[in-house]
């Protein structure tokens, strides 16, 4: 090999091994910081898909203040006590690799394109004030657009939950974690875009999930939200997670229990309840 | 050729040897991110410190760097200073760096950080290379805010995010224009700054 050469190879090696090492210590030093920020966004998200959050609040203390973590049980439908809301078990990343956490989904339940659903998920209870009935129930959704998974909550209305399937109404969805295409895609998460979900009715009275997002939405139909422009398939991944989340493999079946109960979920005291079925934990 | 004084390589990508509206370059962002002041702020302030950092850092080794692999060598070191860029913003303002997106990290394709680099870090020492950067991201910028201050003003009637001219949609008078929402209204813009800037200095005017 010549000098030359040689030393075209030193320096490249040389420059490459610097800059990486420069570069992964940086972003493993603000590791923390980041995912702090994305905690509280990720908060901020349920709360303002629960009409909840308010321009500049400080997101902890809101959701400290209105919310209560619900740990659901998927297999049973029931919420459940044997695992806390804050339990990293529970993270949807840790229970997508670990199988005693997740139910592989075949490919005819698969609508929203996740996979495996997780065993455990967290629901979040809104109530106006400590022991006050819960008015607004946020789930969390997450399903295939036309690039990435993306990730969101959708706040159901609660207040009308006593006439059934027909008197759920949606009160927000907002997305905190997406890769769609900025300007096309990307604009699930525009004001304009959010502004058209309050109000829209979810199921009819069977409980089939009726929801949709079309293209020229008819103003009277109460089920149709209008498409983005430009962005089908992230509108029809919009669609097909609520399908999947709201329907009987996703939150369907908890939510045909939780709401035709006559007691409301109560908040957990200071003993921790005898039984599963209706329990909360407060975090 | 003489050389220039540290003033002058500071100032003239300002006006007189501005990237966007002499050189026509690194439009792409400039048109993604100028709808609102705050994201062309961010923006600019990020560009320029990479058009520095980076400037200066392959002016620093430019003896040591092989030429036939310079460009990817620059490339290196640019994509680094952008990671580091994009890392601090999602630690310290992580909605701004949503906003911004995948732009922070097309700061790398940038071709005012690479020409800067190529043309002018690789033949001058690091401290005059280190102006010229700053002095190209500041020009950059310029234009940015520039552009960013009509289009929120006429789009949304809002500077940095404050009622100007409060829009009807908000109970105030002002009907907001819709197309200063839209990428082509920068390109309007800045068709207009450059018009205005060559009827004031004729001798930008490429001869035809």
């Amino acid at each position: 090999m010549n000098p030359e050469t040689k030393r075209t190879f030193k320096v490249a090696i040389l420059l490459c091994l610097v800059c990486s090492v420069v570069v992964s210590s940086l972003a493993v030093g603000l590791k923390d910081i980041q995912n702090q920020k994305k905690e509280a966004f990720r908060q901020q998200s349920i709360l303002s898909a629960a009409g909840k959050w308010t321009e500049g609040a400080d997101a902890a203390e809101l959701f400290k203040e209105f919310i209560t973590s619900v740990v659901v049980d998927l297999e049973i439908n029931k919420a459940t006590d044997r695992y806390q809301a804050d339990d990293s078990r529970l993270d949807v990343a840790f229970a997508q690799r670990t199988p005693e956490f997740n139910d592989p989904l075949d490919s005819a339940a698969d609508v929203a394109g996740i996979m495996k659903r997780e065993k455990y998920s967290i629901v979040y209870e809104v109530r106006e004030e400590e022991g006050a009935p819960v008015t607004v129930l946020v789930l969390p959704i997450r399903g295939r657009g036309l690039w990435s998974t993306l990730y969101g909550f959708v706040a159901l209305d609660l207040v009308n939950a006593a006439d059934g399937a027909t008197g759920l109404k949606v009160k927000g969805l907002t997305y905190y974690k997406h890769g769609e295409t900025p300007g096309l895609g990307g604009e699930v998460d525009n004001p304009l875009f959010k502004d058209r979900w309050p109000g829209r009715l979810i199921y009819d009275k069977e409980w089939n999930v009726k929801v949709e997002v079309v293209k020229n939405a008819s103003t009277e139909s109460e089920y149709q939200v209008d498409a983005l422009s430009g962005a089908t398939l992230t509108s029809n991944g919009v669609t097909n997670m609520l399908r999947f989340w709201l329907g009987e493999d996703g939150f369907g079946p908890y939510l045909q229990n939780t709401l035709s109960g006559t007691t409301p979920p109560a908040t957990s005291t200071d003993d921790p309840p005898k039984h599963s079925a209706v329990s909360g934990s407060r975090n | 050729m003489g050389e220039p004084s540290p003033k002058k390589i500071l100032l003239d990508p300002l006006l007189n040897t501005n990237p966007i509206t002499l050189q026509v370059l690194g439009l792409c962002s400039a048109l993604a991110v100028t709808v609102k002041l705050e994201t062309s702020f961010v923006m600019a302030i990020a560009v320029t410190l990479v058009t520095g950092c980076s400037s200066a850092a392959v002016s620093l080794i430019r003896s040591q760097i092989p030429s036939s692999i310079r460009i990817i060598a620059q490339m290196t070191i640019i994509a680094s200073m952008v990671i580091m860029v994009d890392q601090f913003l999602q630690a310290f303002a992580f909605e701004l760096s949503l906003q911004l997106s995948v732009f922070v990290g097309l700061i790398i394709t940038n071709c005012i950080v690479m020409g800067r680099a190529e043309a002018f870090a690789m033949k001058n020492g690091p401290g005059l290379s280190f102006l010229d950067g700053i002095g190209n991201g500041l020009g950059y910028g310029l234009i940015l805010m520039l552009v960013g201050f009509f289009r929120e003003l006429f789009g949304s009637g809002k500077l940095f995010g404050q009622n100007v001219m409060t829009p009807i949609t908000e109970g105030g008078w002002y009907p907001t224009n819709g197309l200063m929402l839209i990428a082509p209204s920068a390109f309007f813009l800045i068709g207009l700054i450059i018009w205005a800037i060559r009827t004031i200095k004729p001798d930008q005017v490429e001869a035809e």
